[in-house]
């Protein structure tokens, strides 16, 4: 498994560099230029000082002058952007049992904020295209990779076949500019997914490579009855006056805390809208695809109720004041607008000022509903209740016996340095006496932007047996019922939150710092805050060779991730 | 540890530190800067040590904690709707002799003390349990008279206080590479 690692990221580097224009090969680090510098119109492949939106930090003579240790990399640098096919807002794709549908990823032009920028998109779309099945149905996409880089596409949260789950070097071989590859996609699970490439996220998924799977149930008066059914995919994306800013060529940049992007994005705009009729209950399908951004959304003040959960309803419906969701991670909410008015959708979280060492309110609207009129259908009382979602609770029954079990795997979530910036060592050293449980803002750009997996390897260090990432290799069989206590270890240098995500299985929560869960769904990505120890109960179902890993981008391709087998005793060559 | 601190600096944080931390989290701040991971870290990062105050006769010895945890939802974590943590403190003290007529009353207060909020009142097994959102606190516990319903503000003496993590997050203006930024150029 280590091996397919480091091939995979020498083919990436290998392959990456005669699609490169010429300016980046040439680049150097004494190419760099700083603010200020005369620039004209359009991306620049120049590495700059990160932007410092909103940092009072003063900035260090020391660190003017550097720049990571990686080439600057912008796929498709020096295209005409006016050659390339304007992306176009994504469509709903109803696919029955046994459908094929035949997309690529390919380089498109977007406007954003008013800018033009070369980005990428599945199916011309952004987000890609909402794939809509039944519970049970089973489809296929026909992939092309229209892209100058390679690629995979990974269906997040599905069940599916091992062989379709898209890892590069495990389960496939990276997809080449050019090629096709044909996905077998089932669907097991009512609910919410979300597919994305699984090489080179931090870049890929970060210029649009993202779009959902919608599963419906076949259940009757599975939901409670809504006026209307939305998803909002949750993005951010980062530029500055050069315009996108250039991500690592070899590695990616951002290895401490993730590329926080500056610029929100619902659905891949900024300034999402919706109208509605006053009164109506509007379910939310929310899904997180930032590299790194958690987000604490609001709706104006309009009553939210959660309903589910990545891959299952939740036991008991429940009211919330804001959803938080992290990458990855995917939340059904009912919202009800029972006013005439306007709602703003906004992200409301404490920042933290590292250089005053204060919280600082911080809002990022997201988009606006208008409600007006009065919705034709009432389901005020629908909404009122919070129902108890027996078919949940009957799923989870078989494993209660195992919420107390001891844990069969301790995982222990780390980070190793080298050669840091001596005055992000300094820095660091000096704010060691609080590590918030979530990174809500990008509260150091320079020094995050400066470092990449060489200098911070996260870590998942087993405890049991003392090997890390992926020399793990956890070996199971089809039928476990499997703990995993996941400590995320504040003493670590630079802790941070983790979104942990366990590939082709499901698993419930069952205890958050020792406390006991008292409303679970299925799952297949948990936040790990800070300090928390977080067990999960591992459904083991699906044969093959599969990983975990932290969904933060940046922090996958820095090491924080590990691999696990599923073998079928029924079927002796299964997974092999 | 490669690169020295301006002494000044680390000279104040290890005061902060000492003030407000047992001794054990004192020595994992520390070793931070190493960045292998240490044993035996106590997963309650954010739990509160109670420090009595040596005042009040019966709880001068007095010892205490205040646990934090989340409150449940279904997000593994809890904010309020402007984004602050908001959090169960499990109150414990012991070691303390109650005179008669008299109660422990736990407080949270941002601190600035411009905001209290009252947890109740310890029970016969000196635990109480209550929740706040405040970003920075302190967690005080005061002496008050038996059976009555805590007011807006303490009356009796402070037996023990201690502050949550996040009161540890402090300017980095004037400290660290920071020294010869002076305070006063940013108002604190
Ligand atoms: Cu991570």
């Amino acid at each position: 498994m280590q091996r397919f690692r480091f091939n995979g990221l020498l083919l990436a580097a290998v392959l990456l560099i005669p699609v490169l224009p010429a300016q980046a090969q040439e680049m150097d680090h004494s190419m760099h230029m700083h603010h200020g510098h005369d620039m004209s119109a359009g991306d620049s492949l120049a590495w700059r000082m990160a932007p410092m939106d909103g940092m009072t930090m003063p900035m260090m003579p020391e660190m003017m002058d550097d720049v990571p240790d990686t080439g600057a990399f912008l796929p498709g640098f020096g295209m005409d952007v006016s050659m390339l096919p304007e992306a176009r807002p994504s469509e709903i794709i109803d696919m029955a049992n046994g459908d094929t549908l035949r997309m690529d990823a390919s380089m498109v032009r977007r406007t954003i904020n008013g800018r033009e920028y070369v980005m990428m998109a599945y199916g011309g779309m952004y987000p890609g295209p909402l794939i809509r099945a039944d519970r049970g149905a089973k489809v296929v996409v026909e992939f092309t990779n229209n892209i100058e880089m390679p690629t995979t596409v990974h269906w997040h949260g599905l069940r599916l076949d091992n062989a379709f789950d898209g890892i590069p070097g495990l389960t496939q071989d990276p997809v080449e500019t050019g090629e096709t590859f044909t996905y077998e996609l089932k669907f097991p699970d009512t609910g919410m997914y979300w597919y994305h490439p699984h090489m080179r996220e931090d870049v890929q998924q970060d210029l649009g490579l993202y779009g959902n799977m919608l599963v419906d149930p076949t259940e009757e008066d599975y939901y409670a009855p809504v006026n209307r059914e939305v998803p909002l995919i949750l993005d951010d994306l980062l530029v500055d006056a050069n315009g996108l800013f250039p991500y690592g060529e070899e590695a990616p940049t951002h290895a401490l805390m993730g590329r926080f992007g500056n610029v929100m994005m619902v659905n891949g705009i900024t300034d999402y809208s919706l109208d509605i009729e006053a009164g109506e209950v509007v379910r939310f399908y929310l899904t997180n695809v930032a590299n790194t951004r958690t987000f604490n959304v609001n709706f104006g003040g309009a009553r939210i109720k959660v309903i589910a959960d990545d891959v299952s309803k939740l036991e008991r419906e429940q009211f919330v004041s804001s959803v938080i969701i992290a990458p990855a991670e995917r939340y059904i909410v009912d919202v009800y607008f029972d006013d005439e008015g306007t709602y703003e959708i906004t992200n409301a979280v404490q920042a933290i000022d590292h250089f005053r060492g204060t919280f600082v309110p911080e809002t990022h609207q997201l988009g606006t509903i208008s409600a007006s009129g009065s919705a034709s259908a009432d389901h005020a009382d629908a909404f009122a209740e919070a129902r108890t979602n027996e078919d949940t609770i009957a799923d989870i029954d078989g494993f209660r016996r195992y919420f107390d079990k001891a844990p069969d795997h301790n995982l222990r979530l780390t980070i190793e340095t080298k050669d840091l910036h001596p005055m992000t060592m300094r820095m660091m050293e000096v704010d060691t006496l609080y590590f918030p449980p979530i990174e809500w803002n990008e509260g150091m750009p320079m020094m995050n932007w400066l470092s990449t997996g060489d200098e911070a390897k996260w870590t998942l260090l087993d405890e049991d047996t003392g090997k890390k990432s992926m020399e793990i290799n956890w070996q199971w069989e089809v039928g476990d019922v499997v703990k995993i206590r996941v400590f995320n270890d504040p003493a670590s240098f630079h802790p941070m939150n983790h979104p942990f995500h366990v590939h082709g299985q499901r698993f419930v929560v069952t205890h958050i710092d020792g406390v006991p869960n008292r409303n679970m769904g299925w799952k297949d990505t948990v936040i790990i805050p800070v300090g928390s120890t977080i067990d999960i109960l591992v459904d083991v179902t699906n044969p093959g060779k599969w990983m975990a890993h932290c969904h933060i981008a940046e922090h996958l391709h820095a090491g924080m991730m590990l691999g696990f087998e599923v073998r079928d005793p029924s079927m002796p060559n299964a997974g092999r | 540890m490669r690169f020295l601190l301006p002494r000044i600096g680390f000279l104040l944080i290890l005061a902060l530190a000492v003030m407000a931390l047992p001794a054990r989290d004192v020595d994992s701040a520390a070793s931070e800067a190493d960045t292998t991971c240490a044993e035996g870290v106590s997963p309650d990062y954010y739990e509160i040590e109670l420090v009595t105050t040596r005042k009040v006769s019966g709880a001068r010895l007095a010892k205490g904690v205040g646990e934090v945890t989340y409150v449940q939802s279904p997000f593994g974590i809890s904010l309020s709707e402007d984004g602050s943590y908001l959090v169960n403190i499990d109150v414990s003290m012991s070691n303390v002799k109650l005179a008669d007529g008299k109660q422990l009353v736990a407080w949270v207060t941002t601190p600035q003390l411009d905001e209290i909020s009252s947890l109740g009142a310890l029970d016969e097994n000196l635990q109480v349990s209550g929740q706040t959102d405040f970003n920075k606190f302190l967690l005080v516990i005061t002496l008050e008279p038996a059976g009555e319903e805590p007011g807006t503000m303490w009356t009796g003496p402070v037996v023990s206080r201690g502050m949550s993590r996040s009161g540890l997050m402090h300017t980095m203006a004037g400290h660290g590479p920071f020294e010869t930024e002076p305070c006063a150029v940013y108002g604190y």
